[in-house]
């Protein structure tokens, strides 16, 4: 981890100039800039990057990468991660609510601000305007993202056969999506090893 | 549903899916709108929409639902419940080597990635039932897949682009 390293002092060669501190006024600034970023998680990684990487020296390319790695097993979404590694680093358990705080809060206001725009719109006649219009079209982002998980899914496999079976049982046999879930990543554990090995693809990005 | 419980289900599924977003729709279609019928397809289609135009973290969609049911204490208890699993991330900073080698974890997660496409690719279908119910709603839907897939077009400009297209077909036909 970053401090680790510096406390230890291996590689202090190679980290070089890379021992900048980050305050806990940066980090707001840092993160509430990359939760303006467009673009999901790639936009938001982008701008940390940048921040983190190019422009402060804060944090070795190689580091950001190993916690963008780690970050992407964490069940809460890569980019919440993220902020909870960075502001633990560098500001401690207070420093993991300001990123927190920084990166959500567009996000937050913007969907709440929408969110009400629709109470309004559905007492308006604009409201039946939604089903040739945004849902439609909500739908296929749906399908869209289907597709990128399901990048190598879509061709004679094993993950084929999970998928289609999942479908069906999901379909035809009202399953719990829950309970099919579950069962499919046991199953994966054990049946899709081999396929896995240099397979690492963006695959949890696409949601992001 | 009381807001306890829905802040149980949105932990329980985001857990489940590993934080990956829109592989809850189908877990949120099956148990908010089927089940307990306190959102409508509409809402849900609409919440996961604003998410995807919106800056930031996709699965914040959750915010919308939290609000469509319980107002800004809902939008609250929503998005720290989907964030508080990022703190994980503290302890993994340090016993991050085992993991990464883990072909379990790895073969598990992916066995979720798999089956998660076929169960969104149903959720689509049955919401689609209730949805897509006139010819120009297909029209928009194809149209939306061709522009953000084939010509790659900003998500912003795609919804624009289709949702004129749509009234314009509405008011033609």
């Amino acid at each position: 981890m970053v401090e680790s390293s510096l406390k230890r002092g291996e590689d202090k060669e190679q980290r070089g100039n890379y021992t900048t501190r980050v305050t806990r006024g940066e980090l707001f600034s840092i993160f509430l800039r990359a939760g303006l970023a467009f673009g999901g998680g790639l936009g938001i990684l982008a701008v940390l990057e940048e921040e983190l990487v190019a422009k402060r020296r804060a944090v070795t390319r190689e580091e950001f990468l190993t916690i963008y790695g780690i970050g992407r097993i964490v069940p809460s979404g890569t980019m919440t991660a993220l902020a909870v590694a960075y502001g633990y680093t560098f500001g401690g358990l207070s420093g993991t609510v300001i990123a927190l705080a920084a990166l959500s809060l567009p996000a937050f206001v913007l969907t709440i601000a929408l969110t009400i725009a629709y109470h309004y719109l559905r007492n308006s006649r604009l409201f039946d305007l939604l089903p040739v219009t945004i849902m439609p079209a909500a739908l296929a982002l749906i399908v869209v993202v289907a597709l990128k998980l399901g990048k190598d899914v879509f061709r004679p496999s094993r993950e084929l056969i999970l998928a289609g079976v999942a479908f069906a049982l999901a379909l035809f046999l009202r399953l719990n999506p829950a309970l099919i879930l579950l069962a499919g990543g046991v199953l994966g554990a054990f049946a899709l090893q081999k396929a896995e090995e240099e397979n690492d693809t963006e695959e949890k990005d696409s949601g992001k | 549903m009381s807001l306890w419980k829905l802040a149980l289900l949105i932990a329980l599924f985001n857990l489940m899916t590993f934080g990956n977003g829109p592989v809850m729709i189908p877990l949120l279609q099956t148990h908010l709108v089927e089940g307990a019928r306190v959102l409508t397809e509409d809402q849900l289609l609409y919440a996961f929409t604003i998410a995807r135009v919106t800056p930031g973290q996709a699965n914040f969609y959750v915010a919308s639902i939290g609000y469509m049911l319980y107002g800004i204490p809902g939008a609250i208890v929503a998005t720290l419940v989907i964030m508080l699993p990022g703190y994980i991330m503290i302890p993994l900073l340090h016993g991050y080597e085992h993991l990464r080698d883990s072909r379990w974890i790895k073969s598990f997660t992916k066995g979720l990635t798999v089956t998660s496409v076929g169960l969104i690719l149903a959720a689509v279908v049955q919401i689609a039932r209730g949805t897509l119910t006139q010819p120009i709603a297909w029209v928009v839907l194809l149209a939306t897949l061709v522009m953000t897939q084939l010509l790659k077009w900003n998500i912003l400009v795609a919804l624009a682009a289709v949702s004129c297209l749509g009234l314009l077909l509405k008011w033609l036909l």
